[in-house]
């Protein structure tokens, strides 16, 4: 197989699922939010609660000293399909098999929905699944090695490595030792947000059982909560769906795709027996089965006991993020199909030892199966991308990159100018927001969240719509916030305070104010104690002029430092010890011993 | 022979969902399925 075909792949279909997203400007769409200069120490000294960002902003920060924002987010979002699809391309053990496994790895409608939710780090962790897959029965810097993208990616990432890889290691004889190798690798690049989970600032951060709720999978086809989620959709978000996903006939050609790969995996078992294949089939099966359980009312009530019980299990809330490992098989049971497909011709075989005139119909028979299976596997490659025509071009368009406005970048250079303590406060009182500078509404985290060089209080509470009209609010994990709301007491509607006073917010420690979103209630104007420092149609920055106190900015703590170094460490040590870089690295599939000999 | 049905068969799915696809694409209209004119937004809906 050629070197360069899996990541060629790859980088086709980033071109053709992000188009213009690559361009010039941030794409910015629910959790996705890059700025401009995003500062590494304020990534590092975090917000009460869980660190979510953790080390994905870090890597993100560290990249932008050397490359613009926006560049570093296309290099991002382009690592997702050509790493995703390289590592299940080399798991096939031919051209045309990975070919199609690659494609079908990254153009599925869990890509989709989870790039619309702008989860592009747990995207990552998600490419880097089947290099884990390949490397979790070697040896521990293989593993390490392999675990690059999860370590990038953080929390999410690093547990569907270990949802995806554990069976993968612990299936056979010597099981245990490799599941050892397996945990104690995940141990070292789970560091940088597992100390800072474990020390004080999150110690006592609590999940809100309402998450269940809100979170749980749903049906975005006619098939229903599990038939989605078999199809590797059924995301929580109704706007996460792609454009066209859940009409009868694209969910029809998505079952049989779906159907004929799982026949395929099935049959490639039988036959090659990966070494892999067993382990990965329990992962898909056990994930496949998480994500069910938020389809059940049972299922739900489970889990919100189970929350209630220990918040570690918070991550369950989100069922459908666990279908990864069905979707890995998926894409290596299609490939499988397109192997089946590419196989030499019994008739070929057969007419090698036989006389004159049944040798010629022989290569006859040959020749016409060598062409259909060609024609088939190609048409098979492009299958995923006409069953979900929706993420072709950025999303058809939902994924449009954008510039800041100046008063953004104005209020950004004056905070940054002043050496003086002090937190930021971004109002309106609710953490997504509407921005239209393309043209359109598209709902992201409010950016002024991540902007500036210190300390934001933001509103971290979830807002979810439910289809009978209501909302579902999953409490926010942030008790500065918290008391930031006492103080502001918000209007419910719109997110602004009647009016703001400079003695309550100096007493939280707040410097400035951000109002983020154009506002008709000029709240500020009546107001004592405030200058404005900039005024756009965009970002207001208003400056308390009362000396905050408990302004107090947390120092960047040394024994985290230390741990993302322990980490950086040991994924150079990995690197070194198999002798090779990240590139490309051959392990594919060896037929194993009582494999199946292909009758000729 | 199978291999050929095989060929037939995908070829069909195919065409067919091209066809889905591009009439689909050239039929669609400009409403978007994102909520606009509110003054804050949900973090999504079900």
């Amino acid at each position: 197989m050629s070197r360069w075909l899996p990541w060629a792949v790859g980088l086709v279909a980033a071109v053709l699922a992000l188009g213009p997203a690559l361009g010039r400007g941030y794409v910015l769409r629910y959790d996705m939010v890059f700025v401009p200069d995003l500062s590494l120490p304020t990534v590092l000294r975090g917000a009460d609660g869980f660190p979510r960002a953790i080390p994905s902003d870090a890597v993100v920060a560290a990249l932008s000293w050397v490359l613009p924002g926006g560049v570093v987010q296309s290099l991002a979002l382009a690592a997702v399909f050509v790493v995703g699809a390289a590592g299940a391309a080399r798991l096939m053990p031919s051209p045309a098999a990975a070919v199609v496994a690659g494609a079908a790895y990254v153009w599925n409608p869990f890509v989709a929905e989870r790039l619309l939710l702008g989860q592009w780090a747990m995207l990552l962790g998600y490419a880097g699944l089947p290099w884990v897959v390949g490397a979790a029965r070697g040896p521990l810097a293989g593993v390490v090695r392999s675990l690059v993208p999860a370590a990038v990616g953080g929390f999410s990432s690093v547990v569907l490595s270990a949802l995806t890889a554990g069976p993968v290691a612990l299936w056979g004889r010597g099981g245990l030792r490799r599941g050892g190798f397996l945990a104690a690798a995940l141990a070292v690049v789970s560091l940088p947000w597992l100390v800072p989970a474990l020390t004080a600032g999150a110690a006592g951060a609590t999940t809100d059982p309402a998450g269940v709720a809100a979170f749980a999978p749903r049906a975005d086809t006619p098939l229903g909560t599990a038939g989605s989620l078999f199809l590797l959709g059924g995301v929580w978000n109704a706007h996460a769906v792609p454009a066209g996903y859940g009409d009868p006939v694209a969910a029809a050609l998505r079952l049989a795709l779906c159907l004929a790969a799982v026949a395929g995996w099935a049959w490639w078992l039988y036959r090659d027996r990966p070494e892999f294949g067993p382990g990965l089939t329990a992962a898909a099966v056990l994930g496949f089965g998480v994500a069910l359980l938020g389809a059940t009312e049972p299922g739900r009530g489970a889990l919100a006991w189970l929350i209630g019980l220990w918040p570690g299990f918070g991550p369950l809330r989100d069922g459908q993020l666990y279908v990864a490992p069905l979707a890995l098989v998926q894409a290596l049971g299609l490939g499988a199909v397109a192997l089946w497909l590419s196989r030499p011709a019994v008739g070929a075989a057969a007419a090698s030892g036989a006389g004159e005139a049944v040798r010629g119909t022989g290569e006859r028979v040959s020749a016409a199966g060598r062409i259909a299976g060609a024609v088939a596997v190609a048409g098979l490659a492009l299958l995923p991308v006409v069953a979900l025509p929706g993420l072709l071009w950025g999303a058809r368009g939902a994924l449009a990159p954008v510039e800041y406005p100046r008063d953004w970048s104005a209020a950004q250079a004056a905070v940054a100018a002043d050496d003086r303590p002090g937190a930021v406060l971004v109002l309106p009182w609710s953490a997504y927001r509407g921005i239209d500078w393309s043209g359109g509404p598209v709902v992201v985290l409010d950016p002024a969240t991540r902007l500036f060089d210190r300390r934001t209080v933001w509103n971290d509470d979830l807002a979810v719509g439910t289809p009978d009209g209501g909302t579902v609010v999953v409490r926010g994990e942030d008790e500065r916030a918290r008391e930031a709301a006492g103080v502001l007491e918000p209007d419910p509607r719109t997110g602004l305070p009647e009016s703001l006073d400079a003695a309550a917010l100096a007493g939280l420690g707040v410097r400035y104010v951000a109002v983020s979103a154009p506002v008709d209630n000029r709240f500020w104007s009546d107001a004592d104690g405030f200058s404005v420092v900039v005024e756009g149609p965009d970002m207001t920055l208003l400056e308390v002029l009362e000396a905050p106190i408990n302004t107090e900015e947390a120092d960047i703590p040394g024994l985290e430092v230390t741990c993302g170094l322990v980490t950086v460490g040991a994924i150079i040590w990995s690197v070194g010890r198999s002798g090779s870089s990240l590139g490309f690295q051959r392990t594919g599939v060896e037929r194993r011993p009582g494999a199946r000999k292909e009758i000729p | 022979m199978i291999k050929v049905i095989a060929a037939c068969v995908i070829g069909a799915a195919l065409a067919g969902g091209s066809a889905y696809m591009v009439t689909n694409i050239a039929t669609e209209s400009t409403a978007t399925a994102e909520p606009v004119n509110e003054t804050l937004y949900n973090y999504g809906d079900r």
